[in-house]
């Protein structure tokens, strides 16, 4: 929607683990500037422990909807009530969604969820509202680490693409094939693996 | 290496029960069509008595099923966007089309059985037949194209829902001409001939259905981490009971034995319990992929 000089924005977020601290600011951030209803998240810290004492270490994964370039739950919504913007940014049409909670079941990132106080599909979508208006998301201006950093991939001077090109970085599974927009910079293999720590499935 | 998880979020499980018996609804309608299309669509005489019963139960089942769909929804009042904004590449919307097609050809083809003219019976049988194999593989397809869910996302998901609607629709068939032959018309000559041969019928499509489902398992187990963790969840993790022990044992080699071991062959009474079996275990096989499925963890 918003073309500049004729380029597209591409928008994505890299979250460098090597500077959280597991505060969950961003969680908060999330909930209150989006009324995300109690039981709910769009946004979450993902916090694991490995090692035996005293070798031992905390590892956390800062989890929220990757904005996939090949989304799953779009392909797969019968009503086209989700969508992807020019600007990489998968968006929700709340008053078109019939609530079949297929995306739910197709996206491979847990990142959708059912709003229990309006029976709706609701996810995280980059705080579309804030970027419109030239701010940043909510979690990446509450992070007290800057771990978090949002911008536009096609923009060679931002900050992101500068870390992308840089650092060594992951993705959350790439192989499902959705090229997801999030990136992770030193994330623990335990942490981004579901099974991991999970005494019932191992 | 000792990895606890001390702090993560999973969402409520989107889809459960209702579905499942949605798919186990259109699967007993898709069986009871084709069946009803054998006498009437490719003059097999022998299933003449199967043929209005079948078609009576097709579309009674198929208005059933899709409304518990529209339940489903968290906004049921909205169902008609899935005509006005449809999108073409979501097995849902296939299923919109199908699911109106289906129920009103089931009509047509019934109407003219019941007037007698054969011809355009047998026209709108033939018709009938690709929608209702559609109207079932579709619902394979809805599991299949959910990438997320490692139970799901196999090739192998339509084929093994249509042979498993033939399997229960068949179960089903034996069952009706149980109750209407041996308890409805008491005085009259029982038609055995006919509950044996669906007898057979459904004895292959058991074994067919057996030997997918073991297809579908080897290649879980050889497959990714995540798809051997599921076979390990069916064979003998949390889902092992139902699926070892409901749909494998109970509902396919018990009903095996029964029509086959020549003691109970020729006795109606193991026909009527190898077929509730039978329909029992194709049940647990719907809940376990739907269920099963979604409680495969992703974050």
């Amino acid at each position: 929607m918003q073309k500049e000089n004729g380029s597209r924005k591409r928008y994505a977020m890299v979250v460098d683990l090597r500077r959280c601290i597991g505060c969950h600011s961003c969680a908060v951030a999330c909930k209150s500037e989006n009324r995300v209803p109690l039981g709910v998240f769009r946004s979450w810290v993902k916090i694991i422990e490995k090692g035996k004492y005293p070798n031992i270490t905390r590892h956390f994964l800062p989890t929220l909807c990757n904005q996939c370039d090949h989304p799953p739950c779009v392909i797969n919504c019968p009503v086209q009530a989700t969508w992807k913007r020019e600007d990489g940014i998968v968006i929700i049409d709340e008053h078109r969604c019939i609530g079949c909670k297929y995306c739910l079941a197709s996206c491979p990132y847990n990142a959708r969820y059912i709003n229990p106080l309006m029976p709706i599909v609701q996810k995280c979508y980059f705080c579309h509202h804030r970027v419109y208006a030239g701010l940043e998301p909510a979690c990446v201006e509450a992070c007290p680490a800057r771990a978090r950093t949002f911008g536009d991939l096609n923009d060679p001077e931002a900050e992101i693409t500068k870390l992308i090109s840089k650092h060594p970085f992951q993705m959350l599974k790439p192989e499902m094939g959705t090229f997801p927009k999030v990136y992770y910079i030193a994330a623990d293999l335990d942490a981004m693996d579901p099974f991991a720590g999970r005494k019932e499935w191992t | 290496m000792d990895v606890n998880i001390i702090y993560n979020v999973e969402h409520e499980m989107p889809l459960g029960v209702p579905i499942a018996t949605y798919f186990y609804l259109t699967g007993l309608s898709a069986g009871s069509f084709i069946i009803s299309t054998l006498a009437y669509g490719f003059g097999m005489l022998k299933f003449k008595p199967l043929g209005k019963i079948g078609v009576v139960m097709a579309t009674c089942l198929l208005i059933i099923a899709p409304m518990i769909l529209l339940i489903d929804l968290e906004q049921p009042f909205r169902f008609w966007h899935l005509i006005m904004y449809l999108r073409i590449t979501s097995p849902i919307t296939w299923g919109t089309f199908l699911l109106s097609l289906y129920p009103m050809n089931c009509m047509v083809y019934g109407y003219f059985m019941f007037k007698g003219d054969l011809k355009r019976t047998k026209i709108f049988g033939l018709i009938g037949i690709p929608l209702a194999l559609l109207v079932h593989g579709y619902t394979g397809f809805i599991l299949a194209l959910g990438k997320a869910r490692v139970l799901w996302n196999t090739a192998i998901m339509p084929p093994i829902f249509l042979v498993s609607a033939m399997v229960s629709g068949l179960a089903m068939m034996i069952l009706v001409v149980i109750i209407k032959d041996f308890i409805i018309q008491r005085g009259k000559e029982p038609n055995r001939d006919l509950i044996y041969a669906l007898g057979k019928f459904l004895v292959a499509s058991i074994v067919l259905d057996l030997i997918l489902i073991g297809i579908d398992l080897s290649v879980l187990l050889t497959s990714t981490t995540e798809a051997y963790r599921a076979a390990l969840m069916l064979l003998s993790g949390q889902f092992s009971f139902l699926f070892v022990g409901v749909e494998l044992l109970l509902g396919a080699i018990v009903p095996l034995f029964l029509f086959l071991s020549p003691f109970t062959r020729r006795w109606v009474p193991a026909y009527a319990l190898a077929s509730v079996l039978v329909m029992v275990g194709i049940f647990a096989m719907r809940c376990i992929m739907v269920i099963g499925g979604l409680s495969i963890p992703l974050s």
